[in-house]
């Protein structure tokens, strides 16, 4: 099986891409003008800043970057494309040829292209209705090369996009649409419009049956558009005819072709490569680290910030109770201030983690407890309650009792108690 | 002969001026059809009238198309907006070919007529204008040229036509043609006018990418280049006026030079390739729902829907959508449209090496002004073949300027001189010299003071 993806994402603009239109409007058809309405006289202006978004996110990318990038006009009727012809790119585009790396193998990536959106249509039962506001935001088009082989590699890949995309600033709780080819013979189907990793996996996998059912009875696939319902979790042909589809591209007349040596744009961190890099450098659990990372700049911050002097495990573990009071919100001091505590072998109460993240005095005194207190405190439980040590393993009342005992006295993290309980158990057994 | 603008604004006119110049203008508009649109409420400054695919805000702006009927820009074109002082009256919009479409004026309905003579046509495509600035003794025209709509009209209505250096004028607010190619350019009844007005008009513009703030210059080396391609089968007495014009310049101490440029002739291809190319994207938005000519009924399937709208398109507007269409499409783009870019570029490099010391100069037209019937029954082919002398300039986006420079058989023959990019000042001033020795001659001076 072949896959490959042409992923569609917003970039965090304020405004449109050719106009100074708002690019996140709410109330319908308010922000508009005779440029994004392709209005006859009107005339595209880019966005520098999309351009800049753009490149940053083709550099994150790996890609190779066009010195020049330039526009073409790709001419289709459609009621959502205002001027008939939608401004993207092709061969001047942003960037070509990188890839993105999932761990086991890197998925190459064609090309990553700035275009406008169409309009937004709204399908009632009578009639539809469109909405312009959506009409020239900048979109980054990311094409990959057919690499993605099966369904655990499309999940890591869609998942390691994000990533990547969510550190070069781009708002990934907006819907991400992609476009799905896939092929199981030597025909190719695409997939249109899928929106987000759910859907991406349950049309991937209708598909795959679906081909695999005409294979093995001997029927002959057709190279077609299909687009995906997500209620009834299946594909459907858009009974589009499907020949190579003729854009009748040209360059875009109206625009200049833009030079990209001399726009500085800021360097991508890539989560999941740090975490790899730290994982061999200071011994992190690499799976653990990406996981808290990758969608988490504040919490990679800390871990670079915390590597310099407290082991893995501290810094980790250190995080992990920031996360448990939700938002992660300490200042740098205070971290060191809470790693020192770790590292002591301190434990935090609820308390005084929070008195850190609000960089309120506490007492250290009422607010940090010894762990060999903890480990003390267990064993004696344990010696007293056999009743309960007997009865743990086959009833979870019985661990979480003890759990909840030790906590009555030492109010700090209930996870931390669990995971001494069960080691000393394990000691027991 | 030059009239001072800033002065005609300020000059103290009878209370009536305005009203009467509209009346007349009223009434020479039932005989030579040349507005579109006529602005009742103009009551200040020097009256200017723009070619109808130049956006006027609230005012219809249709390109002289059925398809943009009711279109009410939202927007003043930059140029407009620039003109928009004390020193300019709005006077109404030009009728044209539709979309700029045509080399005499008659692609559209009720065309323009020839102020000479309204046997004969006033050129194309920027008729209306030549013709309003044939009539108004005291009046500029904001025009257009693509491949030659301002060259044409002047030489056949008897004006001053200028066509300034692509990404001089701000593009905002035309209608689009070929946007590599559209220039917005100027008609008046002297070269000094024409200055003046390009002077207000001309500068960077944000919502132009293609326009830039370059100096424009006047270098003049009095040397005039001959094109052999650009005389031949030229109409025997347009050449011969054409010898005497050449001797009146050589009397005023230019020196004179032949040269070859065998793919000159080439242009006409390369030019109705990118054009057509350009154009038919550009009208491609021309679905009938969103502005302009409303076929309404919604319950069509889309295709159908603006199939219909479509269908409004006039014939020579049809035809260059579907071959512009075709140049484009991808199984021969490498034969027609990128070929076409190559031979522009070749074209820019080979022109700007001429033009280093010296102007180009031709007539701007091979023929004398043909009679209605005639351009009416010309084929295609032959009427894109008689823009041979305005698409070198054109297509390579270099200044040019067609002016009046003989009269035969009471008909306007106009001369074309070219310079190098930016170099504008210098053929209107050269212009402004051989009006010091020569009258241009009008048959009405509506307005004058």
């Amino acid at each position: 099986m072949k896959i490959g993806l042409e992923v569609h994402v917003a970039l965090p603009t304020r405004s449109k891409l050719f106009c100074s239109c708002s690019a996140d409007a709410e109330e319908p058809n308010t922000a508009i003008c005779p440029i994004c309405l392709g209005f006859p006289g009107s005339k595209p202006m880019l966005n520098e800043d999309a351009l800049k978004s753009a490149l940053t996110v083709a550099k994150a990318l790996h890609c190779k970057i066009n010195p020049e990038t330039y526009f073409l006009r790709k001419v289709y009727f459609y009621p959502d494309l205002p001027k008939s012809y939608q401004i993207t790119q092709l061969d001047g585009a942003i960037g070509h040829d990188g890839y993105v790396d999932i761990g086991h193998k890197k998925i190459r990536i064609r090309r990553v292209q700035l275009e406008e959106d169409p309009a937004k249509i709204i399908r009632e039962d009578e009639y539809s209705l469109l909405d312009f506001n959506r009409s020239g935001i900048p979109l980054n088009e990311i094409v990959t090369e057919p690499d993605i082989e099966t369904e655990d590699e499309l999940r890591l890949f869609f998942n390691e996009l994000r990533s990547i995309l969510y550190y070069a600033g781009v708002d990934i709780n907006k819907e991400m649409k992609a476009d799905l080819n896939i092929s199981l013979s030597d025909v190719r189907v695409e997939i249109k419009n899928v929106t987000g990793i759910k859907n991406l996996v349950d049309a991937e996998r209708f598909e795959v049956k679906r081909q695999t059912e005409l294979i093995s009875a001997n029927q002959k696939i057709q190279k077609e558009t299909r687009s995906y319902n997500a209620e009834t979790i299946s594909t459907v042909s858009s009974r589009e005819k499907e020949s190579d589809e003729e854009y009748g591209f040209i360059y875009e007349p109206d625009l200049a072709v833009y030079p990209t040596g001399n726009v500085q744009t800021p360097n991508v961190i890539i989560a999941s490569e740090v975490a790899k890099e730290l994982s061999v450098k200071y011994g992190f659990n690499q799976v653990a680290l990406k996981e808290l990372t990758m969608f988490d700049k504040k919490s990679l911050e800390l871990v670079l910030h915390g590597i310099k002097g407290s082991k893995s495990g501290t810094v980790l573990n250190a995080i992990e109770l920031l996360k448990r009071q939700g938002a992660i919100t300490i200042s740098e001091q205070n971290f060191d201030k809470m790693l020192s505590y770790l590292d002591k072998g301190l434990l935090l109460n609820d308390d005084a983690i929070k008195a850190l993240q609000e960089n309120r005095e506490f007492s250290a005194e009422r607010s940090t407890v010894k762990t060999e207190e903890i480990d003390r405190e267990i064993n004696e439980i344990v010696s007293q309650r056999p009743d309960l040590v007997k009865e743990y393993k086959s009833n979870s009342k019985a661990f979480n009792f003890i759990v909840g005992m030790v906590l009555k006295k030492h109010k700090v993290n209930p996870k931390y108690i669990s995971e001494r309980l069960a080691e000393i158990l394990k000691d027991k057994a | 002969m030059s009239q001072n603008i800033s002065e005609f604004a300020k000059r103290p006119k009878p209370d009536n001026y305005y009203s009467e110049l509209v009346k007349k203008v009223g009434e020479l508009n039932q005989k030579f059809r040349m507005f579109s649109n006529i602005n009742q409420d103009i009551s200040f400054g020097l009256p200017f009238s723009v070619k109808d695919n130049i956006c006027v805000k609230d005012v219809e702006s249709t390109a002289s198309s059925k398809i943009l009927s009711g279109y009410l820009p939202p927007f003043n074109a930059t140029a407009v907006d620039r003109l928009s002082t004390d020193e300019f009256g709005f006077l109404g919009k030009t009728k044209m070919d539709e979309f700029g479409f045509g080399t005499f004026g008659i692609n559209c309905p009720e065309h323009p007529l020839n102020p000479f003579d309204e046997r004969y046509v006033a050129g194309g495509s920027s008729s209306g204008s030549a013709v309003a600035t044939a009539i108004l003794k005291h009046h500029v025209s904001i025009a257009e040229s693509t491949g030659g709509s301002i060259s044409s009209p002047s030489s056949f209505c008897g004006v001053v036509g200028f066509t300034p250096s692509y990404g001089t004028v701000s593009r905002y607010g035309l209608i689009d043609y070929a946007n590599s190619l559209d220039k917005i350019g100027v008609m008046a009844r002297s070269a000094s006018d024409a200055r003046y007005v390009f002077d207000k008009m001309k500068g960077s513009d944000n919502y132009d990418t293609t326009c830039v703030d370059h100096g424009v210059s006047s270098l003049n080396k009095k040397k005039l280049v001959i094109i052999d391609q650009l005389v031949n089968g030229i109409d025997s007495e347009i050449l011969g006026s054409f010898d005497r014009t050449v001797s009146k310049f050589e009397g005023m101490d230019y020196s004179v030079e032949h040269k070859s440029i065998p793919f000159i002739e080439k242009a006409i291809p390369a030019y109705y390739i990118i054009s057509m190319a350009e154009a038919s994207t550009n009208l491609a938005k021309y679905t009938g729902f969103k502005y302009g000519l409303k076929v309404g009924d919604f319950s069509k399937p889309y295709n159908d829907f603006f199939t219909e709208a479509r269908s409004s398109f006039g014939i020579e507007t049809k035809r260059r959508v579907v071959l512009g269409t075709f140049v484009r499409s991808a199984s021969v783009k490498s034969r027609y449209y990128e070929k076409a870019l190559r031979l522009r570029a070749m074209l820019i490099a080979t022109l700007n090496d001429v033009l280093k010391d010296a102007f180009i100069i031709s007539p701007s037209m091979p023929i004398k002004v043909p009679k209605v019937e005639e351009a009416m029954e010309m084929d295609p082919v032959k009427a894109y073949k008689i823009d041979y002398l305005t698409i070198p300039p054109n297509l390579a986006g270099l200044p040019h300027v067609s002016f009046p420079s003989d009269y035969i058989g009471g008909m306007p023959v106009g001369t074309q001189l070219v310079t190098n990019h930016f170099n504008d000042y210098a053929i209107l001033d050269a212009v402004a010299e051989w009006e010091k020795s020569f009258k241009y001659k009008f048959k009405y001076e509506v307005g004058a003071l």
